[in-house]
């Protein structure tokens, strides 16, 4: 944290203050020094308004945080939206938000003290009852999208004016950052009730940015909440973005001035964003995962030393070198390096190692090698992908065809109808990585195409994870669940992919995050 | 000013119309039915589960038999309801009244391009056949047929945006929101799209031209002593002006299908980018409406089209 403060301040020092925004910072020097977070006279200094123009990936499925689907969607929901928990921005660990504070006072109940004072932009009072009203309608509303992630809770009571108590119905620590994500984005019950069905398009949050305008495909504007409870955000006077899916365009609209600030693009734009011109780029691991996933049901892959060949296999480093332009991680188990839940003991199974993969094979009994139904996506980048994934493999004697389709359709063919050996797909990720395990390998989870059992221990690691909220312990839990994963081989994690933005030197203090779904909460423009 | 039967010709043209409308939504609907992939799956999101996407079949009707889910869209469109989007749930005539004006604007505009440079072209061919001139247009305008006009988009894009920053790389606005700001953003995208269409003019002119030019009825008035000019302007044009609104009408509805290229290329919110992005995912309410509004206005268009004819012609009577 205290590294990100001078960041800040140096960034402050680079621009030309107005005099009495410099007699302010004058006086406040001192105080600068010794607070943590950037102090609310520093916010001031940056505060130079503005309107945001952002290039969009996607046009949002929906403006309700309940209702909608897309990952996509978070970038527009987060302005709207304050949520009860945040999140550190390197690590994923969980941070106070609309909740300033939370406690177990035993495993299976969590109790959130609110912060006071905070309205929804359409002037209702968020506070105890409002945030019941969201929990309940997350988990019970026939429109809501967002019930599995509330599946551990038994009901909501409102214990103080402030105060919620969440009984469970098993002990469940990846809660508060549940509450991090959709489920805890609150929504102004007064607008629920008035706009009914249509609350996609009429979207009243508590968050930074009030909703102005949606025209699908085409831009979403959003307009400072000027009674918003941190005092420091937001830093700018609005949000405009355009909505352009093609990523080449996407970054083209930077370089021309069209907007400031392009996110979600490839590695492969790497080089152009940095022969140098109007635009800079800005980079940072992920959680977002490029992976195969294999169905243990059925043929060779019910065999743990075959999913084991497929690790050694492959050789990441050259992966992510052809494929991705070394914009990337490569990926020896669910989570990157800079995760708290890593484990560095985890990540050293599987080098690249083609003779072992041999090996290993002919110890499963298929010494000839063997012929695998291979599924995948049709474009351009998995197909590339896919090539490089078809030749490492072809090099130990794992051979077959891709049958390759939309995205949609080839996950409905593979998980929901059991079609293919494997899928070459990602895992978008999760706040908490319980919720990545559970969904993943759970023998009931849609993910997990064979509905194979997962191996003896693996479940009880993940409750385990559950029940406590001592960050060491949760740690150690998801220790022995990655362990169990990568020595069973229930998947071969391919590479992490890298956040990839560019904006123009206008925009300041853009950071990524761990996530890959931009927040531009802090982000102030230089006038 | 119309007689009757022509009145009548005119009605029956819009009556025949109605049949070719229910056609082309049942295709397309059809169509959509028989690529595989479900748009349940889609509004469910990440986290769905095999009974939530059920769900929302039920929920949206998508678990009806094909020809009741168009039947029932035949209906409610009848009575001027087009739905939503199923996805975001934005009216579907929403949509259309603000994306179609700013496609209609780009399209016209690359019209008036072809017309404005095709038509000198085609002239100054044609006034000397077989010159080094005229092969010179008409090389230059069998490039203008073969050229991509995504491909020239992009060169355009890196010249005239990244590089002088005279236009706009993206984006759009409204001509109802500020007129020269349309024009601005559409120049780029316009001269992309009116490449094809300033080679068809020019080429078809030239051959026009060149065909009365050498006609008996010419030969009669440079006899009778008139200027050429005179000649190409008083009876040259107005004899090829038939043949010249036939392909205005036919560059008219091909730049309409091209604007789906275009409109990505430069991110115009547009029909192209509409279309593309609902059919992809889908979203057939959305699908359904832009193509109605397309095939009204290519018939609307085909309809002005024939009744500019008898203007321009007198010898045709048949509407």
């Amino acid at each position: 944290m205290k590294n990100k403060d001078n960041a800040i301040v140096a960034e402050a020092e680079g621009f030309t203050l107005r005099r009495r925004e410099f007699l302010g910072l004058l006086t406040g020097v001192a105080a600068v020094a010794t607070m943590a977070g950037p102090s609310a006279l520093m916010a001031k200094v940056m505060d130079n308004g503005g309107i945001l123009r952002i290039g969009a990936s996607a046009n949002p499925s929906s403006l309700d945080p309940a209702t909608g689907g897309a990952g996509t969607d978070h970038v527009f929901l987060y302005p709207i939206f304050a949520t009860l928990v945040e999140w550190d921005y390197d690590t994923l660990e969980a941070r106070p938000g609309l909740a300033m504070s939370w406690e177990y006072p035993n495993p299976e109940t969590l109790v959130l003290h609110l912060r006071e004072g905070v309205r929804f932009h359409d002037g209702t009072t968020l506070d105890a009852e409002a945030v019941r009203f969201n929990l309940e309608r997350n988990r019970t509303d026939e429109r809501s999208n967002i019930r599995s992630d509330l599946g551990s809770v038994e009901s909501v009571e409102v214990t103080g004016p402030y105060q919620v108590t969440i009984h469970l119905k098993n002990p469940d620590t990846s809660l508060p950052l549940v509450l991090s994500d959709r489920a805890g984005m609150m929504v102004s019950p007064t607008s629920i009730e008035k706009f009914g069905d249509t609350s996609d398009r009429n979207p009243v949050g508590a968050g930074p940015m009030q909703f102005v305008e949606w025209n699908d495909g085409d831009r979403i504007v959003v307009k400072r909440n000027p009674d918003y409870w941190d005092d420091e955000r937001p830093l700018i006077d609005g949000i405009d973005f355009r909505i352009i899916t093609d990523s080449s365009t996407r970054l083209r609209s930077v370089m021309s001035g069209q907007n400031d600030l392009a996110y979600q693009l490839e590695g492969r734009q790497k080089p152009l964003i940095e022969r140098g011109g109007s635009a800079r780029g800005i980079y940072g691991a992920t959680v977002y995962c490029y992976q195969i996933y294999l169905n243990q049901a059925k043929g060779p892959l019910s065999n743990v030393k075959v999913r084991q060949a497929l690790n050694y296999a492959i050789d990441r480093d050259a992966l992510v070198k052809a494929s991705m332009h070394g914009a990337g991680e490569p990926a020896y188990m669910n989570l990157p390096s800079s995760h708290w839940a890593y484990d560095a003991e985890v990540a050293k199974l599987y080098s690249y190692d083609p003779d072992k993969a041999r090996q290993l094979l002919a110890e499963a009994g298929f010494p000839d090698g063997i012929e695998l139904d291979m599924r995948g996506y049709n474009d351009q980048g998995s197909v590339q992908r896919q090539e490089i994934i078809m030749s490492m493999l072809a090099a130990v004697g794992i051979r077959g065809r891709f049958k390759t389709g939309t995205i949609p359709d080839m996950s409905a063919a593979y998980f929901a109808r059991g079609e293919g050996d494997f899928l070459v797909s990602a895992w978008t990720g999760r706040p908490d990585p319980s919720l990545t395990y559970g969904l993943l390998y759970a023998a009931n989870s849609y993910f997990n195409a064979g509905k194979v059992e997962p191996p003896e221990g693996l479940m009880e690691a993940v409750s385990a994870s559950r029940s406590t909220d001592n960050i060491a312990e949760r740690k150690k839990a998801f220790s022995t669940v990655q362990q169990l994963v990568m020595e069973n081989a229930l998947v071969v994690p391919l590479a992490f992919r890298e956040d990839i933005m560019a904006a123009t030197d206008k925009v300041q203090n853009l950071q990524t995050n761990l996530l890959g779904k931009p927040k531009f909460e802090h982000v102030y423009l230089e006038s | 000013m119309m007689s009757r039967t022509k009145q009548l010709m005119l009605l029956n043209r819009l009556v025949q119309a109605i049949p070719i409308m229910i056609l082309a939504t049942f295709l397309v609907f059809s169509l959509l039915k028989l690529v595989p992939g479900d748009i349940a799956i889609t509004i469910a999101g990440e986290n769905a589960t095999e009974e939530r996407i059920q769900e929302i079949r039920e929920l949206y009707g998508l678990n009806q038999p094909f020809l009741v889910q168009y039947g029932n869209w035949l209906l409610s469109a009848v009575q001027g309801d087009f739905g939503q989007s199923l996805l975001s749930g934005e009216p579907v005539l929403d949509t259309i009244s603000r994306v179609f004006p700013n496609t209609l604007f780009i399209v016209v505009y690359a019209v008036i391009l072809s017309v404005l440079i095709g038509v000198p072209l085609g002239i100054l061919a044609s006034s000397r056949p077989n010159s080094r001139l005229d092969g010179a247009i008409m090389g230059a305008s069998s490039l203008g047929v073969a050229v991509p006009n995504f491909w020239l988009g992009m060169v355009l894009v890196s010249i005239f945006a990244l590089t002088w920053n005279w236009f706009p790389a993206t984006g759009f606005t409204s001509p109802g929101v500020s007129f020269t700001a349309a024009l601005w953003f559409a120049t780029l995208p316009a001269v992309a799209l009116c490449t094809n269409g300033i080679a068809e003019v020019a080429r078809q002119l030239r051959s026009s031209l060149v065909e009365i030019h050498s006609s008996q009825h010419v030969r009669t008035l440079h006899a009778k002593g008139l200027s050429p000019s005179v000649i190409l302007w008083k009876h040259g044009l107005k004899n090829v002006s038939v043949n010249l609104l036939t392909v205005i009408s036919l560059l008219f509805n091909k730049a309409l299908a091209a604007t789906v290229v275009v409109e990505t290329v430069f991110a115009i919110p547009g029909m192209g980018n509409t279309i593309v992005k609902a059919v992809l995912e889908g979203d057939f309410p959305v699908v359904q409406g832009a193509v109605l509004a397309m095939v009204v206005t290519v018939i609307l268009v085909n309809l002005v089209t024939d009744v500019l004819y008898t203007v321009l012609d007198p010898r045709i009577t048949q509407v």
